[in-house]
């Protein structure tokens, strides 16, 4: 039960509290850009939580095994050549590159695939595809979830990982359908000229981050909800 | 031996990771290939990619799509024009059937003065139709042109104007796109059938009685249905006289309608017809006279 | 096509005010808004970003030809990420309380759209020191962005500028400005003043 209570600290971190865009500022062309039409904004939200999960699973999967220290397929690789026990064969400088390369394929692998067998899937939402492969949000994704493989004692396994990506798609989707609904609002404003476009988006964005900036704690409660419907 | 060993690993691990991945990725090119159907391409390729949707499809691609599976007539493309429905013809072996150049028309000719506001405009809102029509007392007709031009910013062609406060069309850029029929916030402007230069519409959509509608518009329809009495293809309907573009032969039929309506409800938008340039042809158009004095007060430019 | 290239010195000086990729190009704006909350963490930024775009920037157009149409991006993304690594592990090793405090930033400048966008306009398409002077006249404009907005926000958010106390005690400090919303708003009203700056010069020559 504590492992669930840890999955719903992490998504409700992820998407409210910690807000992708709004605490992070992480994957912020999309929600400037892709934010005038509440349906093309949702279609954004569900290509970069769909993109974000693929990304956590890949991440998770390549950094567990090979990239962080005392990996397990370079600790045997090293004790096969005959290498000393223990010293620690350490590949985290390759996750970058490592990250980008993965995410970038697989991405590209998706958009065929859907494209051949659900060309309606492909036209909703297959056109974001390309343009969010190495979004800000999808590399802070697999940041986090190496971050939290660093300690060999507290390692994240993958329903972690899963739930931290799936939580931060959610909190970009929930943004950026807010925004985009003040947006279609703001039309009819009469803004002062040099604010309209960027000025007063990144404006209204403040005053969203403040707002959820009152979710703060929200994860606690929902911790404790839990702990008394156990007991 | 450490930083040997390390260095060798990156390099195969990357290698791998390079070569596994052009493999998957190459086999799903091949796998998930796509067949686009050549016709679509060719068809795709005719039309004018501006992507309007004034042919009812999303896209031009979603028209060639349509044309090629038979789905759509060829001629609904307006941008294309003529040439572009030979073309689709050619590419289909169809029968090429022209279409009718559908236009934008205005159900409304009345001026901003015209329009007799109620009071006072106090309206000071965003000047944008959208927003006007939101708040009453803008004007006194609740259902004619706001004149504030959002069909003005939609037109991609520079076909439509804000002229006294009212939108006119101009009819040597208008392609047909329904784009400020679509922006419209009063649904004032349709699309009619040019069968000829020019044409008699309807330019009023006020449904309101005589007395209603007199009091808001000096040139507005009265419904007094005059003209649906003298001619064959004009009807009533919700209190506004309707005319049969389908039946629509040529002007004369209806001169009787025109001469009868007591009001300015029925013009004619469009080319200036032969008959009409010969009768002006003679009058000579007086000079422009230029201000032949600089103020020194200000910048204002002086037009005669 | 290469005769209307802007030349070296054009790309230098477009970078830093007419062309400036934080305010007139509205990119790269995830580290402007994150790490923006003062001085030196900024310049720290700014100084990174400058490294990779600068060295990606050479390194794209010393392989310019090689490069095939639809694998551009993977290429130029595969460069910049390996000049952020290289970024990254110095400072993690020189300035170890600089990047913690950074943190996943550093490694974000991958997906900084600044540097795509210059490797793809510019480096691409230009020689060596067109390329070379374009990343650092760009760069120039992204530190000066930088610098503006935490500047901002450093002496209304904490009364200090790049550590040093500059407002008088009795000065209340606008906590909201080091916090997320203040990054959005100071970003946003600054936009707006650069827009009307803007404006007005144009409107008064």
């Amino acid at each position: 039960m504590d492992n669930v209570a840890l999955l719903v600290q992490i998504f409700f971190g992820a998407a409210l509290i910690n807000n992708f865009v709004l605490h992070y500022f992480v994957g912020i062309c999309p929600f400037l850009g892709v934010s005038r039409r509440i349906d093309m904004a949702f279609g954004m939200g569900c290509a970069v939580t769909f993109v974000i999960s693929i990304a956590a699973l890949l991440s998770w999967t390549f950094t567990y095994y090979i990239l962080r220290p005392e990996a397990p397929l370079p600790s045997w690789l090293w004790r096969l050549a005959g290498g000393d026990p223990e010293v620690q064969i350490d590949l985290s400088v390759l996750s970058y590159i490592m990250y980008i390369f993965v995410i970038a394929s697989s991405v590209q692998f998706v958009e065929m695939y859907v494209r051949r067998f659900f060309p309606p899937l492909y036209k909703s939402f297959g056109v974001f595809l390309p343009l969010i492969t190495t979004n800000c949000a999808i590399l802070f994704a697999c940041l986090e979830i190496m971050k939290h493989l660093q300690d060999p004692m507290h390692l994240w396994g993958l329903a972690e990982a899963l739930t931290l990506a799936i939580g931060g798609g959610v909190g970009f989707t929930l943004a950026i359908v807010l925004m985009a609904g003040i947006r279609e609002e703001l039309e009819l404003c009469d803004i002062p000229k040099p604010l309209q476009g960027a000025g007063i988006t990144l404006i209204v964005a403040g005053i969203m981050a403040m707002a959820f900036m009152g979710f703060t704690g929200v994860d606690q409660g929902i911790q404790n909800f839990l702990n008394a419907m156990i007991e | 031996m450490t930083v040997f060993f390390t260095l060798t690993l990156s390099a195969v691990l990357l290698l791998l990771l390079t070569v596994a991945m052009a493999l998957v990725l190459g086999w799903a090119n091949q796998a998930f290939h796509v067949a686009v159907d050549p016709l679509v391409e060719a068809i795709d390729r005719v039309l004018p990619g501006a992507n309007c949707g004034g042919c009812g499809y999303v896209g031009c691609n979603e028209y060639a799509v349509a044309v090629a599976e038979g789905k759509a007539a060829l001629n609904l493309c307006a941008p294309g024009g003529v040439s572009c429905i030979e073309a689709l013809a050619e590419l289909t072996g169809q029968e090429a059937t022209p279409a009718l150049p559908y236009r934008a028309v205005v159900h409304c000719a009345a001026t901003r003065d015209q329009r007799l506001p109620q009071q006072k405009p106090l309206y000071l809102g965003e000047p944008t139709c959208a927003a006007a029509n939101l708040v009453a007392g803008f004007q006194g007709c609740t259902y004619g042109c706001l004149g504030l031009g959002d069909c003005v910013r939609a037109c991609e062609y520079d076909a439509i104007h804000s002229i006294d406060g009212v939108a006119v069309v101009d009819y040597d850029n208008c392609i047909g796109c329904k784009a400020c029929a679509a922006v419209c916030p009063r649904n004032i402007i349709s699309m009619v059938p040019f069968k000829a230069d020019r044409m008699l519409v309807v330019a009023c959509s006020n449904p309101d009685n005589a007395a209603a509608t007199r009091a808001v518009c000096p040139i507005g329809c009265i419904s007094c249905s005059m003209c649906a009495k003298k001619s064959d293809l004009m009807q009533m309907e919700n209190s506004l006289p309707i005319i049969d573009y389908n039946a629509y032969q040529d002007e004369n039929d209806f001169a009787l309608a025109l001469e009868k309506c007591p009001r300015e409800s029925l013009i004619f938008v469009g080319k200036p017809s032969p008959s009409d340039l010969e009768k002006v042809a003679d009058e000579e158009l007086p000079e422009r006279v230029e201000a032949d004095f600089q103020t020194t007060v200000d910048k204002t430019e002086w037009w005669g | 096509m290469v005769a209307t290239s802007p030349t070296a010195f054009e790309r230098f000086l477009n970078g830093i005010i007419p062309e400036n990729p934080v305010y007139r190009q509205l990119l790269g704006m995830c580290p402007v808004l994150a790490v923006t909350g003062a001085m030196k963490p900024a310049l720290t930024m700014a100084a990174a970003t400058a490294f990779v775009l600068i060295c990606a920037n050479v390194l794209v157009s010393l392989i310019r030809s090689l490069l095939k149409p639809h694998l551009r991006i993977l290429v130029f993304t595969m460069t910049i990420a390996t000049f952020v690594t290289i970024a990254d592990r110095f400072l993690a090793a020189y300035l170890y309380e600089m990047s913690k405090e950074l943190g996943p930033y550093v490694p974000l400048i991958i997906a900084n759209c600044l540097i795509i966008s210059r490797c793809e306009i510019c480096a691409s398409k230009q020689s060596v020191g067109v390329a070379l002077a374009d990343g650092v006249g760009m760069s120039l404009g992204f530190a000066l962005a930088l610098a503006s907005i935490a500047s901002v926000r450093e002496i209304l958010g904490s009364g200090t500028w790049f550590g040093l106390t500059v407002l008088p005690s009795f000065w209340p400090t606008w906590g909201i400005m080091v916090l997320p919303p203040g990054a959005f708003l100071v970003l946003g009203l600054l936009l707006g003043l650069v827009e009307w700056i803007g404006h007005r010069r144009a409107t008064s020559t």
